[in-house]
């Protein structure tokens, strides 16, 4: 190593972004910082005032100020479009919505080329659906279906890129004469064989309402392809979209799914002729394996849907799963508190409905009574629909039945060891107050997705029994009893161990709390996008090449710079103020910083 | 176990699957054992596990969340196990025990010699009707929680277990199947099936009873295995909704009441109050022109753009009443006088074709309706476009003769009623063309209809047009043809031919368009 003084001489390189001395400071934040923009696609969701998953996205938004949000919403009904929007954040650059409910015919009529390039297309993609299964994942032939899809989906996105129109010839008789062919022809599949002909037209109104995306406007350089990423709220028709501006403009897309579209689709569409069931489920089968190929990156909300994806194809290299996040703030109270109200307690919480077989609930609370005669039981929730309503009016039959009402000597006015309640009754107030009034929270479902009633037990720092199905066990981890389903007799012993050991459910509850705050907080889940954002902006930058007006490429048309953090183009002073305001320059503004560190597990965990 | 591999579900950026080696294995813990070659492997993973977890507990339980990642995995694993087996010295909770902890299959031999749990076993004699499961999901899964029938199979041994609960026990999937036979039966691949399984409760965990590493797996097995016999169930009855029907049915008779008393209107009145009352009613007329074709069978359901249809409409109609004594008077010199709105003036007024026309509304929308009607009664059977095509075409041919059949009835009865020579030619040519041209817009399709009216009005108002600019001086020639037309038909040849040829060419064009299915696939939409 030479130590020897550096010959050169030194020379001040004037930097471009000279501040005065006070305000220079140090760069503090991470190396790998930029500003992303991304196009934020949704479907029926997020500016929308009665969207899906609009709360999530809306603490993504306003968690990642220092990006900047294109909004792409497709609206699902007029109704959803004249409720209005959510209040947007300023970091929401512009909002984009389009109709997926109607279409408008713009009355452009193919000429013969046009036609056949249509026919053509339009034939490869509804023979890619009659040949084959999305089940079986791999496989050459598999893969080549997969590809003719693609090819033909693109092809079609050109085409009404190139001449518009798409809207009715995807209604004519070229459409559904080309799907008839694509049926009859040899190594179809015996279901979609039998199409007649009013399935046929319904499979081919249900492709033109699918495909509808692909008539936008979206793809061109001021729109989606003037984005870094583009960020899918879901699969199916809001993937669409990023899909399209991958392949138009190069743009990565990143695709959050918390509930599997394709697996909604297959739950909700049962009553349609088998024909038609196949190849729809078979055009949704094979756009969300596009979907998951073409795919930077996919989060599925848990396991279950991580399962589901794999399955359809998403390589495992691609997959993160990122839980979705709840707010903690209220539950804090509760969770610190070390003391218990009432020890003898078991606590359900949740919607009544027949999916959380409380009739086996109470079977379990019977044998816990057997065991621990003073132990009491509270039901809190409401229920849903007609159906919870004469599911839980049947469950305080059973009750009344089983538990006789009982007073603590001749003179007093007894009560049932069952109790009925909801929130915002006299008794608990709020949500927080339902979990600290019991000891122990038990959640007996035999269908669930993602608990979340469980969390907030975790949250609140109760130990909890909870049945074995959907995500419960992913859930909980170690910090919880788990129990089959179906099984009182189970779930009652597992209550009764925890009922006769305060110590240990005083241990659990610390875990399951340190454990929630760890996973499932609001500042995990914005963590964990913020880096698969710049994650994704590394490694798979957009490149754009900016012609100049003699069609030679401009040099330096899109700087680095452009991905500095904070917007150091705007002018100085009001750029200043707003420095002054936030306590702090723009582009060191760091990540999201998680509420709690990792592991710092309240006092009980040492007990 | 399967705590142990679900509890780190590759996270990323959590401490856990940072620590957590071997990531995409360990979330598939227990799918792993469980295809490991069937049940002693895992039933001897599980008491492993028990043991050692139960070791684990004694003495590294306690103090665990606080520590990292390592040992949080022991902690899950101790209290997994735990939960069933804090108790575990006692035999009737040993039959218990390996349940709780997550009951892939561990249970086998505990379970079988665990009395307590013997008196569940004879559970599935209940069961077994599966009639259970179709008011309530309760107990479904009955037959299968005893698991230990799985492993027995698997290695031979059936004696082990009492007789009653062996019929379902032979073949799990089986019973899962016919609990589960609409499903089955309905789903057009495996992963329908995974999902319906899902919807119902079934996991990854419920799976390994089945000896299936997961859902998907079962799956593919029960639609495998369901009995396709080929036959396609039949087709639904659609059944037609006449409730709204009443509301076109009345409307289409509005116009030719309104006309009716129009007409009578103009003969009762003189000089001014005649101009009046035909105004008024030409006014009414429209407007319930406007109405009847707004709903029913002869309306469009989108706004389409018909402007220009219905200016040329109205010029063919008014041709139909003034034109030909326009041009008869024209070719003779004249006219010397305004139309009067007597037939017998010097430029005459046929009001017969109008009455007839309008009355037609009633028919015209009937036969559209049967059209429509018995069109997608033809949909719902024919199995492919060619048929349809061609059952439809004899249908189109005969709705539209039963149209004219009754255009003409009402236009000779219109003829006796004002005494009117019955312009029969004309008024059939003028009505098929208009139906037909209606019969197109309402199935979508706006763009012939509106080329051929126009075109037939631009040959009417050509017609007259050249017969005055020929008087001008050296521009005789240009009268030549329709005076040759005029002597050859008569005045009304001009009206009929140019009706004539442009219903002859949406005939034509009809007889390919509305065969088609997708003509008829929008008016199904729209109902």
């Amino acid at each position: 190593m030479d130590n020897r003084p550096s010959r050169h001489r030194l020379v001040r390189i004037p930097s471009s972004r000279c501040e005065p001395p006070s305000q220079r400071r140090l760069l503090i934040r991470e190396i790998g910082g930029a500003l992303v923009r991304i196009g934020l696609l949704t479907e029926g969701g997020y500016p929308y005032v009665s969207g899906d998953a609009r709360l999530w996205c809306d603490r993504l938004v306003r968690g990642l100020e220092q990006h900047e949000f294109d909004i792409y919403a497709l609206s699902r009904s007029e109704h959803q479009e004249d409720e209005g929007w959510v209040h947007l954040p300023p970091q929401v650059g512009r909002v984009i919505t389009a109709p997926l409910w109607t279409a408008e015919d713009d009355g452009v009529v193919y000429g013969r080329r046009a036609r056949r390039r249509f026919a053509e297309w339009y034939g490869a993609l509804a023979s890619a659906l009659c040949e084959g299964a999305v089940g079986d994942a791999s496989g050459e032939s598999s893969a080549a279906e997969a590809d003719r899809f693609a090819s033909a989906l693109y092809g079609l996105a050109e085409l009404a890129r190139d001449e518009g129109g798409l809207v009715g010839a995807l209604r004519s008789e070229t459409a559904v004469r080309a799907l008839e062919r694509a049926c009859r022809a040899p190594g179809a599949r015996q279901t979609a064989r039998a199409a007649r002909v009013p399935e046929l037209l319904t499979v081919a109104g249900h492709l033109e309402r699918a495909l509808r995306p692909l008539s936008l406007d979206w793809y061109e350089d001021d729109g989606l392809g003037a984005v870094d990423l583009c960020h899918a709220t879901s699969g199916g028709p809001a993937a669409l979209p990023g899909l399209l501006a991958h392949h138009f403009c190069g743009v990565p897309l990143l695709v959050t799914e918390y509930g599997v579209r394709l697996r909604t689709h297959y739950l909700a569409d049962t009553e349609s002729p088998p024909a038609v069931r196949t190849l729809l489920t078979a055009f949704h089968g094979r756009l969300a394996t596009e979907t998951y190929r073409r795919a930077a990156v996919v989060t599925p909300g848990n396991t279950h849907a991580r399962r589901w994806q794999e399955r359809c194809g998403a390589d495992r290299e691609k997959l993160r799963t990122v839980y979705p996040g709840m707010d903690a703030t209220r539950f804090t109270e509760v969770g610190e508190s070390a003391e218990c109200v009432d020890p003898d307690t078991l606590v359900w919480v949740g919607r009544v409905e027949p999916a959380k077989d409380l009739i086996s609930l109470l079977h379990a609370f019977a044998e816990v009574r057997k065991e621990e005669p003073k132990t009491r039981l509270r039901i809190v929730g409401a229920p849903t629909g007609a159906e919870g309503a004469a599911y839980l009016g049947h469950c305080k039959a059973l009750a009344a039945q089983l538990f006789p009402d009982e007073a603590e000597g001749l003179h007093a006015v007894g009560d049932n060891p069952v109790r009925f309640e909801e929130i915002g009754g006299p008794e608990v107030p709020t949500l927080a107050d339902a979990y600290a009034s019991g000891a122990v929270t038990v959640l007996s479902s035999v269908v669930e997705g993602f608990p979340i009633t469980l969390v907030e037990a975790m949250f609140c720092g109760r130990a909890t029994v909870s049945t074995d199905v959907g995500a419960v066990v992913e859930v909980i981890g170690g910090t919880g009893l788990v129990v089959p389903p179906r099984n009182p007799k189970a779930l009652a012993e597992a209550c009764v161990t925890l009922l006769r050991d305060p110590e240990r459910r005083e241990r659990l509850g610390a875990a399951a709390r340190a454990r929630a705050l760890e996973l499932f907080t609001v500042e995990q889940n914005i963590t964990a996008f913020h880096g698969i954002y710049l994650e994704i902006v590394s490694h798979t930058p957009v490149r754009r090449v900016v012609l100049d007006g003699t069609g030679e490429p401009l040099p330096f048309a899109a700087p680095a710079e452009a991905h500095v953090p904070g917007r150091w183009t705007e002018h100085r002073t009001e750029h200043g103020t707003r420095l002054a305001a936030r306590g702090g320059p723009g582009w060191a503004a760091g990540p999201p910083v998680s509420a709690t560190p990792p592991f710092a597990a309240p006092e009980g965990a040492t007990g | 176990m399967s705590e142990v591999g679900l509890d780190r579900p590759g996270t990323p950026g959590t401490p856990d699957a940072a620590e957590g080696s071997g990531a995409p294995e360990g979330g598939r813990g227990a799918e792993v054992f469980g295809d490991g070659s069937g049940k002693s492997s895992v039933s001897g993973e599980g008491c492993g596990d028990i043991e050692a977890t139960g070791g684990s507990k004694a003495t590294g339980g306690p103090e665990v969340p606080g520590a990292s990642g390592a040992s949080r995995d022991s902690e899950v694993s101790g209290e997994a196990a735990v939960s069933g087996g804090s108790d575990a010295p006692g035999g009737a909770e040993a039959s218990g025990e390996p349940e709780v902890s997550g009951d892939s299959g561990v249970s086998g031999e505990p379970k079988t010699s665990g009395a307590s749990e013997e008196p569940r076993a004879v559970e599935p004699d209940d069961v077994d009707p599966h009639t259970i499961d179709a008011s309530e999901h309760a107990d479904p899964y009955a037959p299968s929680a005893p698991t230990p029938r799985a492993p027995e199979i698997s290695t031979g041994g059936k004696p082990t277990v009492p007789g009653p609960a062996r019929r379902s026990a032979a073949d799990p999937v089986k019973a899962l199947m016919h609990r589960h036979r609409e499903l089955c039966a309905r789903a057009v691949d495996p992963l329908e099936i995974a999902a319906g399984l899902e919807a119902h409760g079934v996991t990854d965990r419920t799976a390994v009873r089945f000896r299936h590493r997961d859902v998907f797996s079962l799956a593919e097995e029960m639609y495998a295995r369901v009995p396709r016999d080929g036959e396609a169930p039949p087709p639904p009855t659609t059944e037609q909704t006449s409730g709204a029907r009443a509301d076109w049915a009345l409307l289409t008779l509005l116009p030719g009441a309104l006309c009716v008393a129009t007409v009578t209107g103009i003969r009762l009145t003189d000089g001014q109050s005649r101009l009046v009352a035909a105004l008024v009613g030409f006014l009414a007329v429209s407007l319930a022109v406007r109405a009847a074709l707004s709903r029913g069978p002869l309306g469009t359901s989108d706004r389409a753009p018909t402007t220009g249809t219905s200016t040329w409409t109205y010029w063919l109609l008014a041709y139909a009443t003034l034109g030909d004594g326009l041009l008869a008077a024209a070719v003779t010199g004249g006219p010397d006088a305004l139309p009067t709105g007597a037939a017998d003036a010097a430029w005459p007024m046929t009001t017969a074709p109008l009455l007839a026309l309008t009355l037609s509304c009633a028919p015209a929308a009937w036969s559209a309706h049967l059209f429509a009607a018995r069109a997608r009664r033809k949909l719902a059977v024919s199995r492919g476009l060619e048929d349809f095509a061609a059952s439809v075409r004899p249908l189109l041919l005969g709705t539209f003769a039963l149209y004219l059949c009754a255009l003409t009835a009402l236009s000779a009865l219109s003829g006796a009623a004002v005494a009117e020579p019955a312009a029969l030619p004309q008024v059939i040519a003028l009505g098929a063309l208009l139906f037909l041209a209606r019969l197109l817009t309402v199935h979508g399709f706006t763009h012939a209809p509106g080329a051929v009216l126009t075109a037939a009005a631009t040959a009417q108002a050509t017609a007259l047009a050249a017969v005055f600019a020929s008087r001008l001086p050296g521009c005789g020639f240009l009268a030549a043809p329709v005076d040759a037309l005029v002597d050859l038909w008569g005045a009304s040849g001009i009206q009929t031919l140019s009706c004539g040829l442009g219903a002859l060419a949406l005939l034509i064009h009809g007889a390919r368009k509305l065969t088609r299915a997708s003509a008829h696939a929008r008016a199904e939409d729209s109902c």
